[in-house]
């Protein structure tokens, strides 16, 4: 793990609960004096949103009004951290919906595309010390089939037990998800593509093992995470089955001009060192009526989102028209995320 | 028609070149960048501030593709009428027009007037296909048309005397901003689903009622070329933009292009 210039983690404040406890206790430990200086000291005004936001309660379990102070803390400190206008948004699930999505993996050419629109919505860290994405685009081989491969000897010089089949050269033998695919051009013939990303599961078992409650599931099916309240144990990455979640080892690299100022609090807002992130369904953007930010770069019109309460919405036009199926349903997560075919 | 595709296309190409060769690349995102939605080259978009530190898009320093709308309607007209009921009959349906893409140099009407106004270039009384004579310069895919597998020609879908428009079933004319139409016409399965929402894209408000802006065929198609080669496949192929970093201490990805079961000539992938 890389270490930081702590240069501006120090006057940039504490930069996660963990950091904040590990501080504290250090400060306990060293001198109860230092604790109460702590206390008592007179703070600047910046400072002092530091530490009520330290403070502050699971987002789930505050009332209106603190969430309204909390977002307004978050606006502040953002709003100064990256010299323009932040809005934090904490709009809560609308009533009657309950989101879901679907690819169409025989549209997808494999681009990368929405992994990279997702990032520039999602102000994910970016560059080279820590990249962070939520979707991951999975290359699938075809396969190729010989005459030559289909030999019926088993192990030609009876070793082992294997009766039938080409022990050495088994025909049939595809790679399966491969990452860092890099061709001149996609889709390549001999491949298809698998994106992946949060499913948004209705029964989560990342929900299920965060020890301190801070990821949980909206009643409109996007499973949500409260930053400040994470402790970075990192069970829910463990958890998951679909590899959607991700660690921030170190300090993000959010540089200013790129980041997207438009945020939720349980979404895009910028992250800290120590927290978990993945996909939110763009909830900034959703919960506003607006599409996704990789629905609407796909440039094949492979992905789909909607309301699956209303039985005219094109989501639910998929799962009644196209062949749909769901990653992994024996898991029993119940993803909202449909991938189909034509 | 199109007569100024050909020189179109060059300095498409010039600029691509220029695009994939300079450094400045990396300074992504400046006003006036120009980049491209769903077809190369056919379908670009200039990226410009819609307000303070806002632009109506960003574009991807690797391929050039546009990655991100800051405003779903920018540069958008209303779809206009269409026959057949569906979404776009009780929402706010807009589509970006397909005539300034193709008429850049603002053309079509002399063509049309000048030359094409119905009298001076004869009708062709046979529908056998002949050999373009003139405009071959500006046509270039034309003596090459891959779609309907020599089936279909030129006035199947361009209209007889208006050079300026696409031709419906009846005879009557069809803007290029509505292709969807014209393509109906064969691909009744395709324009269907489309209607539904589910083939092809829109971007702007999810939800019902919201305003939406509808892809049209063109966009993404390229109507010379469904074939694209070997491909059979109506899509270009684009280039990816990049993979994620190798984890950290990795150098080369050469675990995931292993065939595994394969012992004896270890056959690696490529
Ligand atoms: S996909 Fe993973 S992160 Fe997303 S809800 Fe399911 S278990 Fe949680
Ligand atoms: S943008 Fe669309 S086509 Fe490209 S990788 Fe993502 S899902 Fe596939």
């Amino acid at each position: 793990m890389p270490k930081q210039d702590s240069s501006k983690t120090k006057d940039n404040k504490l930069t996660s609960r963990r950091d904040f406890l590990r501080s504290a206790g250090n400060y306990t430990v060293a001198s109860l004096s230092g604790a109460a200086m702590l206390l008592s000291d007179p703070k600047p005004a910046k400072a002092n949103v530091t530490w009520e936001e330290h403070f502050q309660k699971n987002y789930r379990l505050m009332t209106d009004e603190e969430k309204q102070q909390a977002i307004e803390r978050l606006e502040t400190r953002y709003t100064e951290e990256y010299g323009k206008p932040v809005t934090v948004d904490g709009s809560p699930s609308m009533e009657g919906v309950l989101f879901g999505y679907a690819l169409n993996i025989q549209k997808c050419i494999g681009c990368r595309r929405c992994v990279k629109a997702c990032v520039a919505e999602n102000n994910q860290s970016r560059g080279d010390e820590q990249q962070i994405e939520w979707i991951r685009v999975l290359r699938m081989e075809k396969g190729k089939f010989s005459e030559a491969d289909r030999d019926q000897h088993g192990y030609p010089e009876s070793f082992g037990v294997q009766v039938g089949g080409n022990a050495y050269k088994p025909a049939g033998v595809v790679l399966e998800g491969q990452h860092y695919y890099e061709p001149e051009q996609v889709p390549e013939e001999d491949a298809f593509y698998f994106p992946m990303q949060c499913m948004q599961c209705e029964k989560p078992p990342c929900v299920k093992v965060c020890p301190v409650r801070t990821t949980y599931r909206d009643p409109d099916g996007i499973v949500v995470i409260d930053y400040n309240w994470c402790i970075g144990c990192r069970m829910c990455i463990g958890a998951c089955p679909y590899w959607a979640r991700r660690f921030n080892w170190g300090e993000p690299n959010l540089p200013k001009e790129e980041m997207n100022p438009v945020t939720h609090y349980l979404g895009n807002r910028p992250r800290m060192k120590g927290v978990v992130e993945k996909c939110s369904f763009c909830v900034q953007r959703t919960r506003k009526g607006r599409w996704t930010a990789c629905v609407e770069v796909c440039p094949v019109g492979a992905r789909k989102f909607g309301n699956l309460l209303d039985p005219n919405s094109e989501i639910r036009k998929v799962l009644a028209k196209k062949k749909v199926f769901r990653l992994r349903a024996d898991l029993n997560t119940y993803p909202k995320f449909f991938y189909y075919m034509d | 028609m199109t007569c100024y595709r050909f020189r179109q296309t060059l300095i498409g190409l010039c600029l691509l070149l220029f695009l994939f060769t300079t450094p400045l690349l990396g300074t992504e995102n400046q006003t006036d960048q120009e980049c491209f939605e769903s077809r190369d080259g056919m379908s670009q978009v200039r990226v410009e501030e819609i307000s303070p530190g806002q632009v109506n898009v960003k574009c991807s320093s690797t391929t050039g593709g546009v990655l991100w709308w800051g405003d779903p309607f920018a540069g958008t007209i209303p779809m206009g009428d269409m026959d057949i009921e569906a979404d776009y009959s009780t929402e706010e349906a807009v589509v970006k027009p397909r005539e300034p893409e193709l008429d850049k140099n603002k053309m079509l009407t002399i063509c049309s007037m000048a030359c094409h106004d119905g009298n001076y270039v004869p009708i062709p009384h046979s529908k056998n296909p002949r050999r373009l004579k003139m405009h071959l310069d500006t046509v270039p895919d034309a003596l090459n048309l891959k779609h309907g597998k020599g089936n279909i020609w030129c006035l199947d879908c361009h209209h007889l005397v208006e050079r300026t428009k696409l031709i419906d079933n009846f005879g009557y004319s069809i803007s290029f901003n509505q292709p969807q139409k014209l393509c109906g016409k064969c691909h009744g399965q395709v324009y269907r689903s489309w209607r539904d929402g589910l083939h092809g894209k829109r971007i702007g408000m999810w939800d019902k009622g919201g305003k939406k802006r509808w892809w049209v065929c063109t966009e993404c198609h390229n109507p010379h070329d469904v074939e694209q080669g070997e491909r059979n496949s109506g899509f270009a192929q684009l280039r990816p933009e990049s993979a994620p970093n190798l984890p950290k201490g990795m150098t080369n990805a050469n675990h995931e292009r292993m065939h595994h079961g394969a012992h004896s000539d270890g056959n690696a992938h490529e």
